[in-house]
């Protein structure tokens, strides 16, 4: 197998995946913010300060967890959790928001902007905007903004504005389209930070290299826990951030098996669903080449997923050549199963995880007899699932008024 | 390209011989309906446009502003593919043979397409811009180059010097600056700016500069011909186009062009 660690090449490929494809006008501010991360990346000071936002900020390292009942119920292996959700803000997205700040401020930009389906992302930028006094706009599709209510007024109280997406399915794609717009137009003085592991280069890699905190953690505390590395890791797939970060520090350990759950939605056969790994073809959309979900005439399809943090139709170049080599296996879960996993983690391990999360859970219904009880799977539990009651409650037939 | 001239090639030179300005119209293919952008295409030559632009429509276009978006969104809700647009154009070469026809769109849309850049020439297209490919891309990865098709590549006022000398050597037909940061009908003209930056892309090739983007009132128009080969209109056009669109009446919109032509030839 090629080495998949020293991905993506200077054009910004994974394989056939990824690139620049972007209007003229971004041409430039991507190479900037490539040569500043390049410049940055290797200097001890950059790499002192972050690690010191990332323990005394975010409160890292994240615990890995051993899941007793969860590991009693499917009786088949050891189930441990990488803790995520314990992160400041809930989720795994204030890793990737601590670093990309600092290398707008080392751009000296003064005004940030971001999209964000969960809100997650929204609540993470805002978040270190806030420390740094930064003017900060976060777009947000209107359907999003009506699901995830609680994060958009976290984000107003952090002093960012959001702003509601009406175009198109008015979701996380459409926010991220604004996004770039915005960026199109106020160039000279805006940082982009992206939220995952997808648009143009040089993002799917800085956005996977401030995630991989999560792996390399994981790489010590696996052998100091439990004396070996994870036989399988699994974490939930959308754009793809969290799982780049805890697969990127084991792509080389052949032994590890790498598992990526995505949304399909109403199911994969319904086409209600948000899984271009296993029902899309590569296409371009948002600067890069990945699997994608579109029709025979290239038009970009609606997406359908319970959670708004997976309900995107495409996904990081990285993981389409994950796909494709092999490394890594992508397998979907619908609507129905991640509910009944919310549930079960919840009343289990008293942990209750986002319903982006909840994916991840729900393909041990699927996994975890295929593993023995000397094996050992870590789940990365993302985010955590205060942000999802409402939508948790109405599928339940519950009302909270 | 002195081997092979195209349509767009010979309009230039013509336009060249009798020392006059471009003007380029854009529109949206299948908005409001397919049949009227064929009368339209029909009206705006007889407008005095030089070469028509026709976008080809996309569910994420990112380079366009709300007006353009909007215009996407109606075609696309009408079906209107790749194929029906080589179909226009097919239709529109029976009446009209010397017009040069440039699609712009997005890269999705030809990829998706098999064989889109050996259809579009047949079809009687001169030219292709695909907004969200960097002109100094190697488009023949990518399936773009055909020598009976001009590439036409954007450059910005942030495209850097040494990249602007390498999409000149990359672009055939014209180059296709853009005037302003931002999407497509935003209002910040800046024409000193312009000016400077469409004489260094001169100094760095023959071919002809045109520039568009937020160019809206025949002043923009007159002002921006002064400095450039020609101008391109969108945003304004496509406005009009949804506002006449349900009497299909588009006399306003050819009286428009045809303000737009005098004031380039002033």
């Amino acid at each position: 197998m090629d080495n998949l660690t020293n991905l993506p090449n200077a054009d910004g490929f994974f394989g056939e995946y990824g690139g620049k494809f972007v209007p003229e006008t971004l041409m430039h501010a991507l190479k900037e913010l490539d040569g500043t991360y390049s410049k940055l990346k290797n200097k001890p000071e950059f790499i002192e300060e972050i690690d010191q936002d990332l323990v005394r900020f975010v409160g890292r390292p994240s615990p890995l967890y051993f899941a007793k009942r969860l590991t009693d119920h499917y009786s088949g292996p050891q189930i441990w959790l990488k803790r995520e959700d314990l992160n400041h803000t809930g989720a795994h997205k204030i890793n990737n928001t601590v670093g990309q700040i600092l290398l707008a401020k080392a751009m000296g930009k003064k005004r940030i902007i971001a999209e964000t389906g969960a809100g997650q992302h929204g609540v993470a930028t805002a978040t270190v905007a806030a420390r740094l006094g930064l003017e900060c706009h976060i777009y947000m599709g209107a359907a999003d903004v009506e699901r995830q209510s609680l994060n958009v007024y976290r984000i107003k109280l952090l002093g960012a504005e959001v702003h509601a997406v009406d175009s198109g399915t008015a979701t996380l794609k459409d926010a991220l389209n604004e996004a770039m717009r915005d960026w199109v137009t106020n160039i000279e003085d805006t940082y982009y930070i992206i939220g995952s592991v997808t648009g143009p280069h040089p993002y799917p890699m800085i956005v996977r290299d401030f995630n991989a905190i999560v792996g390399r953690e994981l790489r010590i505390q696996s052998v100091e826990q439990f004396s070996q590395y994870p036989d399988a890791i699994v974490a939930c797939v959308g754009g793809g951030s969290n799982a780049m970060g805890i697969f990127y520090p084991f792509l080389e350990e052949s032994k590890v098996e790498l598992i990526g759950v995505e949304a399909a939605g109403s199911g994969l056969m319904s086409g209600k669903h948000a899984a271009p790994l296993n029902d899309g073809e590569p296409g371009i959309l948002h600067g890069a080449k990945s699997y994608l979900m579109q029709d025979k005439n290239g038009q970009v399809l609606d997406t359908h997923s319970i959670s708004a943090g997976l309900d995107y139709p495409g996904v990081g170049p990285e993981h389409s050549n994950l796909k494709d080599s092999g490394r890594a296996n992508y397998i979907a879960v619908d609507d129905e199963e991640v509910l009944s996993s919310f549930h079960l983690v919840t009343k289990l391990e008293g942990i209750m995880p986002a319903l982006e999360t909840a994916h991840a859970f729900a393909a041990l219904e699927h996994i975890a007899k295929n593993y023995k009880s000397d094996q050992h799977i870590v789940i990365n539990v993302s985010g955590r699932g205060d942000k999802d009651i409402n939508t948790v409650a109405t599928m339940d037939g519950i009302s909270l008024d | 390209m002195e081997y092979l001239l195209t349509r767009l090639d010979e309009k230039i030179v013509s336009l060249k011989n009798e020392s006059k300005k471009a003007l380029v119209a854009y529109l949206v293919a299948g908005d409001p309906n397919i049949n009227s952008t064929l009368e339209l295409m029909h009206g705006f030559v007889n407008s005095g446009v030089d070469i028509l632009e026709v976008g080809v429509p996309f569910t994420d276009p990112i380079a366009e502003g709300p007006i353009i978006q909007a215009a996407h969104d109606r075609a696309l809700k009408n079906n209107t593919s790749l194929n029906d647009i080589f179909l226009l154009v097919k239709e529109f070469r029976k009446k009209n043979t010397e017009t040069p026809i440039i699609l712009m769109g997005y890269m999705n849309t030809f990829l998706a397409n098999s064989q889109a850049i050996k259809k579009a020439h047949l079809s009687g297209t001169d030219a292709v811009l695909i907004v969200d490919v960097p002109g100094e891309s190697n488009l023949e990865d990518l399936g773009i180059i055909n020598k009976n098709l001009a590439s036409i590549s954007l450059i910005a006022p942030t495209t850097s010097e040494d990249r602007i000398t390498k999409i000149c050597d990359r672009s055939s037909g014209f180059i296709y600056y853009v005037t302003l940061r931002g999407v497509t009908g935003s209002s910040h003209l800046d024409i000193s700016e312009a000016e400077q930056s469409i004489n260094f892309i001169k100094s760095k090739t023959s071919l002809p500069v045109f520039a568009g983007f937020g160019i809206k009132s025949p002043d923009d128009a007159l002002n921006l011909s002064k400095i450039s080969d020609g101008i391109v209109i969108g945003s304004s056009i496509v406005q009009m186009i949804h506002e006449q669109s349900n009497q299909k009446e588009f006399k306003k919109i050819y009286n428009y062009l045809n303000e737009m032509a005098a004031a380039i030839t002033r």
